[in-house]
Order: structure tokens, then sequence, then C-alpha cells
């Protein structure tokens, strides 16, 4: 070995640099700086983009074994599980078509209906598939990222839904990938309505309720109000950001105290939020609904004794 | 340097080999795993195993570099992972004289204060921001960092304790 690459050199006696101290507090200090522009100001999206663009090669790199295992796991189940799955599906298409073949029926029926009561007609939502690159490792937060991104002109704030429900809004859109945060996140809420009795209400998330096999909360709705276990919940649409009647859940138990004024009802999501592989991107209809009225000017009545 | 009693006296450590295992522990860290609380953290480890041993060239900047990049990975709150990282690398950096002394089972003792700091300022700052708490599992995370520490300490030394002449006895 030449004695030049010898690292044998004394470190320098003077000129060290900045203490270590100094530089603690400085890259704290930036850490810092960092969380509150993101969390407070949201104007760290750029640099999310940028890391997020270097970082791509590194995770398609990381997703190759995994990729690798379950792909060489599906090919030696293949066989059964397609048997299995193509008997299920036939059951489930014979179920269907009877509904199947009375859609377009009941379709031009409703248009008809829609057409003489003088209804806006109902949007259809463009889709885009994705797959689901992985899920993200932070353990305070419910998100996965996807495959598809800016590139692929993925708006922000759509829904995202899997072949049984809705899955989760799209919460960040990097030029590659995008962040999908799920219904069981604790930030999220959906608008629903409670397809048996029509009554609309908000879901919010609850993970710590997912080990449970619940993951979503209906608050606010009165210990008196009419509410059953398995009534199915669909996006009610009023949101502006959801098409109407989507699944999104089913109401799995609910707690009646008397102490509180609110029964506790917890429900399932319909969506595979653990293991859903292949999911739908739905343009979001906020683009397309008519404005909001602009709000009245407010009449504030002259204080009676202002005038004396 | 002082010479230590009864170590080897090691080869130069080589800065592409420093630069290989950090990505490798990224590599680590992205591997699509699920959300495990108690994974231990790669790129943490990596990190103080080299402020520790060459801590002029791996330093806090790099830890804060690749705090960011775990952040944006993760998709965390910007800037959770760098401060971790950066509070574990001046911690290392502040034990770094003293800590090769020992012998690396109790080397393996004294860095689990850090890995626990490390994880306790993430954890302070997601409860803060408004996280889910993920459970008391998340306590097993810095016991499985140290505890792999010895295993670290030999992979990485491996290519600085090779023969300085390679012969027929000894090929590497």
């Amino acid at each position: 070995m030449p004695l030049g690459t010898l690292d044998r050199s004394p470190p320098p006696f003077f000129k060290q640099g900045p203490s270590a101290l100094s530089k603690l507090m400085f890259f704290s200090a930036l850490a810092l700086f960092l969380m509150v522009a993101d969390t407070r100001f949201r104007v760290t999206q750029p640099i999310r983009a940028t890391l997020a663009t270097a970082l791509y090669p590194v995770q398609w790199l990381a997703l190759q074994p995994v990729r690798a295992v379950q792909g060489s796991a599906a090919y030696f189940m293949g066989l059964d599980q397609a048997n299995s799955s193509s008997e299920q599906a036939s059951k489930k298409l014979a179920l269907q078509s009877l509904r199947a073949g009375q859609v377009e029926q009941l379709l031009q029926e409703n248009s008809r209906l829609r057409k003489l009561l003088g209804l806006r007609e109902q949007l259809a939502a463009s889709v885009m598939a994705a797959e689901v690159l992985y899920d993200a490792a932070d353990p305070y937060t419910r998100k996965i990222i996807i495959d598809k991104g800016l590139l692929q002109s993925v708006e922000l704030g759509s829904p995202v839904l899997d072949e049984s429900g809705v899955l989760g809004q799209v919460t960040r859109v990097h030029p590659l990938v995008s962040e999908v945060t799920l219904v069981i996140d604790r930030e999220l809420a959906i608008p629903v309505l409670n397809v048996r009795t029509g009554a609309r209400s908000v879901a919010y998330g609850d993970p710590s309720a997912a080990a449970s096999g619940s993951g979503l909360e209906l608050r606010f709705m009165g210990s008196n109000s009419d509410v059953q276990v398995g009534d199915l919940l669909t996006t009610s649409g009023v949101d502006g950001v959801y098409p109407p009647g989507l699944p999104v859940a089913k109401i799995s138990k609910i707690e009646r105290r008397a102490e509180s004024a609110f029964a506790k009802i917890y429900c399932t999501p319909q969506a595979l939020v653990t293991g859903a592989r292949h999911v739908m991107v739905v343009t979001p209809i906020s683009g397309r609904i008519a404005p909001r009225p602009e709000a009245a000017e407010a009449v504030i009545a002259p204080k009676k004794g202002a005038a004396k | 340097m002082i010479m230590r009693s009864g170590q080897q006296l090691l080869l130069p450590a080589n800065p592409l080999f420093i630069w290989a295992s950090l990505i490798a522990a990224l590599l680590l860290n992205m591997l699509p795993l699920g959300r495990v609380p108690w994974m231990p953290d790669f790129m943490a480890l990596v990190l103080v195993f080299w402020n520790v041993h060459q801590p002029l060239r791996v330093g806090i900047g790099l830890a804060f570099m690749f705090g960011l990049g775990m952040d944006v990975h993760q998709s965390s709150l910007l800037g959770q992972h760098a401060l971790s990282y950066t509070a574990l690398s001046f911690f290392a950096t502040m034990i770094h004289r003293r800590l090769l002394w020992f012998s690396v089972p109790s080397q393996a003792l004294q860095v689990l204060p850090l890995f626990a700091v490390a994880h306790g300022v993430e954890l302070i700052i997601r409860l803060i921001g408004g996280g889910t708490f993920p459970g008391w599992i998340i306590l097993l995370a810095p016991l499985v960092e140290s505890l792999l520490w010895p295993v670290v300490s030999v992979l990485l030394l491996v290519p600085q304790r090779r023969a300085p002449n390679p012969d027929e006895n000894r090929p590497l």
C-alpha cells in the first residue's frame, strides 16, 4: 500500500472549523425552522419535491428485492389462487349480472327523471390507475406512496379508491410519486351519507382503533340518532371533492353512553387500508361543480344605545 | 494518536467505503417493510458509527442531510429526522474520544442513551405536531439499535482490518 494514502497526518491544531456545539445549534435551528415552515406555512413543497426526485433511484432500488420476493411467492402460489379467485369472480359476476343488466335502464330512467325535475346532470369522474409503491414507514401517520405524480398530472386533493371503496386522498404531489393519506389517518375527514337513513355526517380517521378492525369514527351523532350496526356509509358529494355514492365504511360498533349526549360510533373502512396494491386516482369534482353563491353582506343592526 | 493496548492497528478508512455504507444503510431504511414502530434505524446506527470512528469525515452536516432524505422518504414532518440525527451526531462527536477505549459490548451499552435520545426527540416532536402515538413497542427501537452495534462494528471495520501487505497466506 502506498504510504501517501495513509491517514497519519495530525488533525489541524488551530483551524478546526466551527465547534460541534455551534454546528448543533445551527442545524437544530435549521431543522426547527423547516418543521415550522412545513406545518404552518406550507412552503417546503419545492424542497420535498427536489429531494424526492433525487431519492427516487434509491427508492426504486430498495423496492426491487421486496418486489422480487412478492413476485416469486405469487408465482408459486399463483395457480391455486388464480383458480379460486376466478371462481369467486364468476360467482360475484353471476350475483351482479342481474343488477348490471338493470343499470343501463336505471341510468336512462334516472337521466330522464333528472331532466324532468330540472336537476343537474350527475358528474362522471375521470380516473387514473396507479400502483401502491410502499406504505410510508412513519408510524405517526397513515400514508401510502403511489407511483403517479405531477408528470402524470395527478392533482392535489384527488380522492383515491380501491376496488371496494374510498382509500384516501392525495395530500402531496411530487414529480414522480404522490403521497396518499388514508381514511384512517387522524387528520382526514370525509363527509358521508348513511345509505339506509339518508342522514349526512362526517367520518374522522381513528388510527388507534384500527388495530381492532375499525378505523373511522362518526363524531357528533346524537345518542338517540338513527344508526345501526351494519349501516353502509357512502360519500355524500357535498364536499365538492369526492364523487357521491362511493362506499366508505360500515358501522361496526355503537356505544351509547349515559354521560354523553353523543354516541361513539366506530366504522370499518371498506377499502383495503393495509393491503391495497392497485388503486384509482379520481380527479376531484371541485372544478366542475357550480361556484359557491356569494355571501350576502352581513346586515348588522345598529345598536340602540349608540344613537344617543 | 495514542495506541490502545491489545487492539489491532487499523488501515485508513476508504472514503468510498464510508459513502457506500451510508448509502447501503439508507437502502435498508427504505426497504418497504410496512409500518413497524420498533424497526431499527440503520441510518442512525451507521451515522453514529462513522461519527465515532471518523469524526473528521462524517459530521453533523452530513447527518442533517441524510435526516432530510429520511423525512422526505417517510413523508413525515420535514426536519424531524434531521433534528434527531443532528442531536445524535453531536452526542456521538462528544463521546468519540472516550468510547473507543471500551470493549465493544460496553460500547453498545454507552450508545444506547444516544439512540434513546434520538427516538425521544422524534416522538416528542410528532406528539406535539398532532401525530398518533405508535404504541409502547417503539421503546424497543433504541434497544435493537444498540444490540446491532457490535454487528456493525465488526462489519464496517472489516476493510480496515485487512492485512496491509497481502501474500498467499493472507489473500485479503
